[in-house]
């Protein structure tokens, strides 16, 4: 599937920032035999005084600016053709819990691929009892890798209610967790968390969603947002899957990846110091339009 | 004559029946037999010949010169922070040359080790590929940086500043306790130990043939010196600021080799340099001895909820502009369970380490889970990923078999849930040296940091250390946590060692290099300084006149009573039965505050008078009373005040520091002379406000000589605005304010006209044209405002 994504991000500030650096991981990813970059424009106003194109411990693709001079506003907008072309999974073979330890451990390197980056705790993710608790419950005995997946996404999809106003960027897990709602980065690090308790190494993906309007009504424009989900990895055979809870489904061609890390703070879009002391304002707005 | 006295030594000396070391244990002082060792045997000779109220005498002075030298201790309760005195022990701990040699031989052994591990994990990673380290250990790790992976040193090397902990076994041997790889603290305080020891034992030490510490910083300021990218870069120490509890040693060490003492946010980084923020605009800085934990040091790659750090500083790195010491990342030789593999990792080289550490076993591993669990009675059981040293617990720790907090699980329940995350380690037990204690010599626990730092001669070890002393006899590794003392090594030689100093060999002074490289922050803090010292002054006058006049006329409704508490809520001061107000106390306060975060540029005898000033004002709040007693409670501040500025005027270094100081103190000076005339002058205030405005001003001398008629409006803004001879005129600190802009602009070389310097030599000309007729009340008020402008305009030329 092609897609022509739109996205726009603007800072509005109180009081002028007088400096500011910045790192945006935005650009969607390359990646070999799933998704490739037809065309990509990523225009920034004003126009910073730095700006390098560099990539991470991860690989991801971020873009390091840099602002010297007072400033009241920044916009990020990012046009890109992006031809997505997820692999069929077929049937996916993955160990039971116990044997799933023994394949992390026979792997000898630390590459940014490596499950070993992904069973610790990450910045926002940490071992939480009441998450283990709920991941025991829902896990079977026998039960393989990529079943306790697709059981934790489809528990968490039925017990979390999606809630935008509930949380912020900055919700921890367990608060999320607590009240049973968030958004998608919310429903991502619970069962990032859950994952990593039941010896699952489970890391987080960063991207964009292609909405489906309802029957008979037209796309919204600037109405689709970007999207997180959780990438699993379900042994040597298998390696990593992805999934997204908060739709519970098998992540495919609707899913368009921009960056992957251990958790929201590996691949945050904009992240930043400010020399300011305003109050600043947020507004974002995304277009995903299939070109088939 | 009992052949214990015959032994401990000759008529006149105590003798040491009383000192009994453990069973099982080794000892310092004495051997297996009961012998003094011979490196000991002069010091504790001098030692129990001292009578009594001698050593307590010496003690004392050594105690003093720490409190005088402001060190202290910074502890962390559940109220919050305190200040303790700090925990000397003043009996040296004294080890032989030989000895020491082979400590160092090995330590030196150690850190090659270490740098080649560090250089593994964050280059090829050959060590996990191998086998030889476990990868999902170093991929837990909270201390391996991944945005540092494959960012090679601009230096070459990843440590060059490091410690271990050490401590001697029962059989006599030293072990390595712990690495200390990240950003060692301890070197500063080892040498303000070893002044404070040097002091107590003064008669004793200089013959003692004890090695010097001063050449292993100064061979190590000139490593990091030749670090820099160019001669004209910048080194600096990066602390995480005032609240770090080994904050004083940043700064100690700092004004000890003469380097910038700067904090993340004195730093910015364009086009990958990093920049420290000056009066003279931005320098760069090419090395950074950081004591900031590593994650906190960009906010943008790193940990991003820091707000000590400075974002880019990573990229700086990875475009090699920048050598931190150590590497960004080196932290993660301080994981506990690597010594369960440095030991195989050594031997791999194809020699074995010189110097064992503590028996570790990591329990992610089935086979070291199972010999931990059947050796658990010798066992101490802790957390895998932590970093400190193995008497510094935290989480949950299982000594001998047993919880040391209450809990549910059974110790097998624990290795087998959490075995990946735990490592056993043999419950050393460390030696023991004497500690006096209670008029005695008396055993206790102790375990030595070393210090190591690379130079362009390799490693060099520090010939001393920072020895911890354990509060009680146990001499189990973990009872070390619980307070108890810090003591001096003495490395001593059997003959006579070379004498360095940090003086340069041809007597010259050494002085931090000058001119411009003074951090914005810093000037800041100078400059409030100086206006907080010189408001707390002005309070202090106005209210000694005030207390003065109740005394009087014992009618606080008196018109010029009233006058004076209206001109004193200007400063805040809001009750007068208030006789030492919170806001002069707050405004005191703000001076320290102000003077802490220039500890590095600041003398330590200025330090102890503010603070002294601070305590005295403190005793006062509850015995001063309204009137005369409040009066003379204001002219003893007054006389401390004038005390501290003496010292500042007479004895600081005319640097461009200083200038800021004195700036603050004129500008401050200028607008409070200022407001007051404003008050005073009013045609509307109560008869005798003019002689009020000429004591507040201290010129009721000058003016009787001056003028042949009584105070007059015209006389009195002649002397306190117009006269350019008065040090307490607007005038006299107009003119002041622009030599030192003039000055400024010429050391900071500004080819420009600086806006400072122009808006200064604007308002000076403007009032020295001036009239007392001018001068009226509205003529005051623009000046008032032109002085405040001159606040912003250096603020914003010099200090932002």
């Amino acid at each position: 599937m092609i897609y022509d994504i739109d996205l726009k991000i603007s800072y509005d500030y109180d009081q002028p920032a007088n400096a500011g650096r910045h790192l945006l991981r935005l650009k969607p990813a390359t990646l070999a035999g799933e998704q490739s970059v037809v065309s990509m424009v990523l225009n920034i106003e004003p126009e910073a005084e730095e700006r390098v194109d560099k990539s991470d411990f991860f690989g991801n693709e971020a873009v390091e600016i840099a602002y010297r001079s007072p400033h009241k506003k920044i916009v990020f907008d990012l046009k890109c053709r992006v031809d997505r072309h997820a692999p069929d999974r077929g049937v996916i073979v993955s160990p039971d819990l116990p044997r799933l330890g023994g394949e992390v451990a026979a792997i000898n390197t630390l590459a940014p691929d490596s499950p070993h980056h992904f069973l610790g705790r990450s910045p926002r993710v940490r071992p939480a009892p009441e998450m283990d608790a709920y991941t025991e419950v829902v896990v079977r005995e026998g039960m393989t890798a990529f079943k306790l997946v697709q059981a934790l996404a489809e528990a968490l999809h039925r017990d979390m209610k999606f809630d935008p106003k509930a949380t912020t960027v900055d919700t921890s897990p367990e608060e999320a967790f607590a009240g049973r709602h968030g958004v998608c980065q919310d429903f991502a690090h619970i069962m990032i968390a859950c994952l990593r308790g039941a010896g699952v190494p489970a890391g987080y993906v960063s991207g964009f969603l292609r909405t489906i309007p309802p029957k008979g009504k037209q796309r919204l424009s600037g109405a689709d947002a970007m999207h997180a989900w959780v990438r699993a990895w379900c042994g040597a055979e298998a390696g990593w899957v992805e999934y997204d809870p908060t739709n519970n489904l098998l992540v495919a061609d609707d899913h368009i990846v921009i960056a992957r890390g251990r958790d929201y703070s590996d691949v945050s879009p904009v992240k930043g110091v400010l020399r300011t002391a305003g109050s600043q304002v947020t507004k974002q707005s995304v277009d995903v339009i299939p070109l088939g | 004559m009992s052949p214990q006295s015959k032994r401990w030594g000759e008529a006149g000396a105590r003798s040491l029946d009383s000192y009994k070391p453990l069973a099982g244990v080794a000892d310092e002082l004495v051997d297996a037999s009961g012998s003094v060792r011979p490196v000991w045997r002069k010091f504790i000779d001098h030692f129990q010949r001292l009578p009594a109220d001698e050593i307590t005498l010496r003690f004392a002075r050594g105690d003093q010169y720490l409190r005088d030298a402001g060190v202290y201790f910074r502890q962390y309760g559940k109220a919050g922070s305190a200040e303790r005195d700090w925990p000397l022990s003043h009996i040296p701990v004294l080890i032989h040359e030989n000895e020491w040699k082979q400590i160092s031989e090995g330590l030196v052994q150690r850190a090659e080790l270490l740098e080649s591990v560090v250089a593994d994990l964050y280059g090829p990673n050959r060590l996990v590929a191998e086998g030889h380290l476990p990868p999902s250990l170093i991929g837990m790790s909270k201390e391996w940086l991944r945005p540092l992976v494959g960012v090679h040193p601009r230096s070459g090397h990843y440590l060059s500043f490091i410690a271990f902990e050490i401590g001697r076994g029962p059989d006599g041997n030293w072990w390595v306790l712990g690495d200390r790889t990240q950003a060692p603290s301890g070197a500063g305080f080892a040498l303000e130990n070893r002044i404070a020891t040097a002091r107590v034992f003064s008669e004793f030490y200089p013959a003692a043939n004890v090695y010097r510490l001063a050449g292993f910083f100064q061979t190590f300021r000139d490593a990091l010196r030749g670090l820099r990218g160019s001669t004209e870069d910048q080194v600096a120490i990066l602390t995480p600021g005032l609240w770090n509890d080994t904050y004083f040693e940043h700064a100690y060490i700092a004004r000890y080799l003469g380097l910038m003492l700067l904090e993340g946010e004195d730093l910015t980084v364009e086009k990958g340099r990093v920049m420290v923020r000056t009066v003279a605009g931005l320098a760069p800085v090419s090395v950074l001895w950081s004591r900031l934990d590593a994650s906190y040091a960009d906010p943008l790659e790193l940990d991003e909820r820091s707000r000590l750090g400075t974002p880019g500083i990573v990229d700086a790195i990875r475009r090699a502009n920048l050598t931190m010491v150590n590497a960004l990342g080196s932290g993660v030789l301080e994981t506990r369970a690597l010594l369960a593999f440095l030991p195989r990792i050594q031997a791999l080289k194809g020699e074995p380490l010189k110097l064992s550490n503590i028996a570790t076993w990591w329990c992610g591993q089935e086979t070291e889970r199972e010999h931990v669990r059947a050796n658990i009675k010798r066992m101490m059981v802790g957390p895998a990923l932590s970093t400190r040293p193995p008497f510094e617990p935290d989480g949950r720790t299982v000594l001998g078999g047993r919880f040391e907090q209450e809990t549910l699980q059974t110790v097998d329940s624990y290795l087998d849930t959490d075995g990946a995350m735990l490592v056993g380690q043999e419950a050393v037990t460390l030696s023991t040296t004497p500690a006096f204690v209670n008029g005695e010599l008396v055993p206790r626990p102790m375990s030595i940091r070393v210090f190591l730092a690379r130079t362009s001669n390799g490693w060099q070890v520090m010939p001393g250390g920072y020895a911890r002393i354990g509060r009680t006899e146990d001499a189990t590794a973990i009872a070390m946590q619980r307070g108890g003392s810090v003591a001096d090594v003495w490395v001593v030689s059997d003959f006579p060692v070379e004498a360095v100093t940090m003086l340069p060999p041809d007597g010259a002074t050494y002085r931090r290099s000058e001119s411009g490289v003074l951090p914005s922050r810093a000037a800041d803090n100078l400059y409030w300084l100086g206006r907080y010292v010189e408001r707390a002054e002005d309070i202090m006058r106005l209210l000694r006149a005030y207390h003065m006049r109740l005394a009087e006329t014992a009618n606080s409704n008196a018109p010029l009573l009233r006058l004076l508490e209206d001109h004193l809520q200007t400063f805040d001061v809001l009750d007068m039965e208030e006789c030492v107000p919170e806001s002069l106390r707050a405004t005191i306060a703000s001076a320290i505050h102000s003077a802490s975060q220039v500890r590095d540029r600041f003398s330590i005898d200025g330090w102890s008078a503010l603070n002294d000033l601070a305590k005295t004002a403190r005793q006062m709040v509850d015995t001063a009373r309204p009137g005369d007693d409040a009066a003379r409670a204001m002219s003893v501040l007054l006389r401390k005040i004038t005390g501290f500025s003496g010292l500042v005027h007479e004895n600081m270094y005319r640097s461009v520091g200083w200038r800021f100081l004195s700036m603050g103190r004129s500008l401050e000076r200028a607008l409070t002379m200022t407001s007051a005339l404003e008050k005073f002058l009013d045609s509307k205030a109560p008869e005798g406000a003019l002689d009020l405005a000429v004591e507040i001003g201290d010129s009721s001398m000058t003016h009787r000589s001056r003028y042949a008629v009584a105070s007059n409006r015209k006389t009195v803004i002649d002397l306190l605005a117009l006269d350019a001879q008065n040090p307490r005129s607007v005038l006299y600190h107009l003119a002041e304010l622009r030599e030192h802009a003039e000055q400024l602009a010429t050391v900071l070389a500004k080819h420009q006209l600086s806006v400072f310097s122009h808006t200064v030599r604007v308002a000076h000309a403007d009032l020295a044209a001036g009239s007392p007729e001018t001068l009226d009340s509205a003529g005051l008020q623009t000046l008032g405002q032109s002085i405040e402008t001159l606040s912003d305009v250096l603020s914003s030329e010099y200090l932002t």
